[in-house]
């Protein structure tokens, strides 16, 4: 792999100017062989925005690839494969950051939903993540689809989206402004009233100062939030996209009003909705990981955790719940702790469940409330709570080893459970002070000298980027195939077989062979079969990006009954004109791990990426009815190689020469 | 005597537990003895939302099938994923 590219990290001077760009050759290659008019109804333009020369170029994707990767999370990798250079490095202003809306986002209930795509700082592989709230939403109200960004800018920008044009603004005013302060000035400033008729993406200070941990804010909470976007965005010295207008109906190819009320109603419908997400939202899942023995605590030296932090003692603390553009769930719960105004951290969105996991049992948090308030410091602060609480937590477990000791933490007492002191840490990360420089640095601490070799023995991370979710997969073998064959890196929200911890479903073979295309044991602990969950999730998922739709709402991974393929079939049917049915989707999500694929090899990935920390090959789960249980790396090598040949892969992991050849000239030169 | 522990959304009037005296040896026999005592309890449990734990153990597979004893706590969790 390029982790160890010696300038893998590097930031641009500021001092330097390019002036012979190759990122213009390939964007001017590229829009001249665009369409310049919408190739379906609700089409929205790729904007090509050069910030260093203040210039936008126009452009529609192309049918082809339309129909082979859709939008959204599909198309911005089309762009990505055309526009990338890997001789360069993740934050070299050449490499773009790429904004994509669903085919569907803005249009269906619960597809509010959008990517941020480009080559990760921390992890060194594909950077892809996607976030809902109002943004994604807004600029396809705005005509746009895709925002392709490229260039340096001179002085801090922000870009005003409004009627279809770009305008590039002065940021300075707005520069140091972390989320909270930032999201009350904007209104001031521009008028409108966020999710009327205003949103925004935008970086804190965190981006500013390339935190490899930070995030895109797009909401209070809503954040693009893998990867490092927030460093990447910075890199550009982009602090923010603003985006006014109205919210109006879109001009279908067909009547899709009527549809839309099937598809809300089967969301309403479904009992996880109904009894978990619109209720309490995700930290429901706390306790089922936790009495399975698979909560990850303490950087996984552990697998279990107090009670306290349950769903139900969020309860007293959630004034409410909200939720992103035309979504019927709302499955976003709100916090008070207190009323005190002065308090900014008294209140906020949130805790999610990753934000649970990995604030509380994975740095030995256990009062509910000192969770809920670094929630709302990284939602200000604008962090990744996962790969940031891993970071953290990585810290700790070398400070409990004598790996590090307060000579290099700065007399700093890394203790597990210090609650105190991982609110300092988070402050100290986002400005790069003192030991905060190193967590700065989460996946990367050992290549840029902070650490010892010995530290990677215990990160827990894949490709370069730490796990997404505090769920420890020792257990369950499809989340831990999912784990190591996602593409971003170790994270969940790729292809988790979620329904691999239901019992009604794991107890009904023909019913999960129905769901599945075929067997899969119902055993959690078994490597049988897995492999055929973790495709059909990761096509299914892959589609969903592409349409726009929320992960939560969305087949297969929080229920059986929720829309899927057919759904979605139905409503690009209806919405854009083209007939693509279900088995055709299911070939799209194929095609974009695919390209996916096709493009971290050409940053180095291959077989021996797709795996899983050391951890969980060499040490037993020590508690609950699966103790003992770890990962068996023939079984597991086994399982990797079986989910290649049904995945079309070759055994290094990427497409085979026949389906790579399709993807390339389907991509283009 | 069975203790059953459930999840807000089930709740039986105002209480979050039920007694069950009758003896029951399976997770399957109690779900009989509730849907009786409560109409319809066992159709609003035939959602793959709602897991079992027997005294704090998950139960993955096989749930019904699970052996009970006296003085067990059985408790309906649902169960889903997040981000």
């Amino acid at each position: 792999m390029v982790l160890g590219a010696p300038h893998a990290l590097s930031a641009p001077s500021p001092r330097h100017r390019y002036t012979d760009r190759m990122i213009r050759d390939r964007v001017a290659r590229l829009v001249s062989a665009l369409p310049q008019a919408p190739e379906y109804a609700t089409q929205g333009a790729t904007l090509f925005v050069d910030l260093e020369r203040r210039q936008v170029q126009r452009g529609f994707t192309p049918m082809r690839v339309v129909r082979a990767l859709l939008a959204g999370r599909g198309a911005n990798m089309f762009y990505l494969h055309r526009l990338l250079d890997e001789s360069l490095h993740p934050l070299h202003p050449d490499v773009p950051l790429i904004f994509g809306s669903g085919v569907l986002t803005g249009i269906v209930p619960s597809a509010a939903r959008g990517n941020a795509t480009s080559w990760s700082p921390e992890s060194g592989v594909i950077l892809d993540s996607n976030a809902g709230d109002y943004f994604p939403s807004f600029i396809r109200m705005n005509g746009i689809d895709h925002l392709v960004l490229y260039g340096c800018a001179a002085a801090w920008t922000l870009l005003h989206v409004h009627e279809g044009q770009v305008a590039f603004l002065d940021a300075a005013p707005y520069v140091g402004l972390d989320n909270i302060e930032l999201r009350e000035r904007i209104p001031q400033d521009f008028g409108g009233a966020w999710t009327r008729d205003l949103a925004m993406v935008n970086i804190t200070r965190a981006g500013e100062n390339l935190v490899l941990t930070s995030a895109i804010m797009a909401g209070p909470k809503a954040c693009y939030a893998r990867g490092g976007p927030g460093a990447k965005m910075g890199s550009l010295k982009l602090k923010a996209i603003v985006v006014q207008g109205q919210t109006r109906d879109f001009e279908t190819a067909q009547p899709y009003k009527g549809y839309n009320r099937t598809i809300a109603q089967k969301l309403l419908d479904t009992s996880v909705v109904k009894h978990a997400l619109k209720t309490t939202g995700t930290p429901f899942l706390y306790k089922p990981s936790r009495l399975l023995g698979a909560m990850g605590t303490k950087n996984n030296q552990e697998t279990t955790w107090t009670d306290r932090l349950d769903a139900d003692h969020i309860t007293p603390y959630r004034p409410g719940m909200a939720g992103c553009f035309r979504c019927p769930v709302n499955c976003r719960p709100l916090n008070e702790l207190n009323q005190d105004a002065s308090d900014r951290y008294g209140r906020g969105d949130g805790p999610e469940y990753v934000t649970l996991g990995k604030f509380g049992p994975n740095i030995g948090v256990d009062r509910i409330e000192s969770v809920i308030r670094l929630n709302n410091i990284c939602n200000d602060l604008g962090l990744d709570t996962a790969s940031t609480g891993s970071a953290i937590a990585w810290a700790m477990e070398l400070f409990q080893r004598r790996v590090i000791t307060r000579k290099e933490t700065g007399g700093l007492e890394l203790s597990w459970g210090a609650a105190d002191v991982a609110e300092r840490l988070l402050f100290m990360l986002s400005r790069r002070q003192g030991f905060g420089n190193v967590l700065a640095d989460s996946t990367r601490a050992v290549e840029k000298g902070h650490y010892p070799r010995e530290a990677l023995n215990y990160r827990m991370a894949v490709k370069g980027l730490m796990q997404s979710d505090p769920h420890d997969a020792r257990i369950l073998k499809a989340f831990a195939l999912g784990m190591a064959v996602a593409t971003r890196g170790m994270d969940h929200l790729r292809n988790r077989v979620t329904l691999e911890i239901n019992s009604r479903i794991n107890d009904d073979p023909a019913f999960k062979a129905r769901l599945y295309g075929g067997p899969v044991s119902a055993a959690p602990n078994s490597y049988e079969d897995k492999e055929r969950a973790v495709r059909v999730c990761e096509n299914v998922y892959g589609v969903g990006d592409a349409v726009g739709m929320c992960r939560f709402t969305t087949k297969l991974f929080n229920s059986p009954s929720l829309p899927g393929l057919e759904e979605f079939s139905n409503q690009i049917a209806n919405v854009t004109g083209l007939e693509l049915s279900a088995g055709q989707l299911d070939a799209i999500g194929l095609n974009i791990t695919g390209v996916e694929r096709l493009i971290n090899a050409r940053l180095g990935v291959g077989r021996a990426d797709d795996t899983l920390p050391d951890r969980w090959f060499n040490e037993a789960i020590e508690v609950g009815a699966y103790k003992g249980e770890k990962i068996d790396r023939a079984e597991f090598d086994g399982m990797l190689t079986r989910f290649y040949e049904i995945s079309n892969l070759d055994p290094n992991g990427v497409p085979v020469p026949e389906w790579r050849s399709e993807l390339e000239a389907m991509l283009g030169p | 005597m069975i203790l059953v522990r459930l999840p807000s959304t089930l709740r039986v009037g105002a209480s979050d537990t039920l007694t069950v005296n009758e003896p029951v040896t399976t997770v399957a026999a109690l779900i009989d003895v509730l849907d009786r005592r409560i109409p319809g309890f066992r159709e609003q449990l035939d959602d793959s939302v709602f897991n079992f734990a027997v005294n704090d153990e998950m139960l993955l597979y096989h749930a019904r099938d699970r052996r009970l004893a006296d003085g067990d706590t059985v408790e309906i969790i649902p169960t889903i994923s997040g981000g």
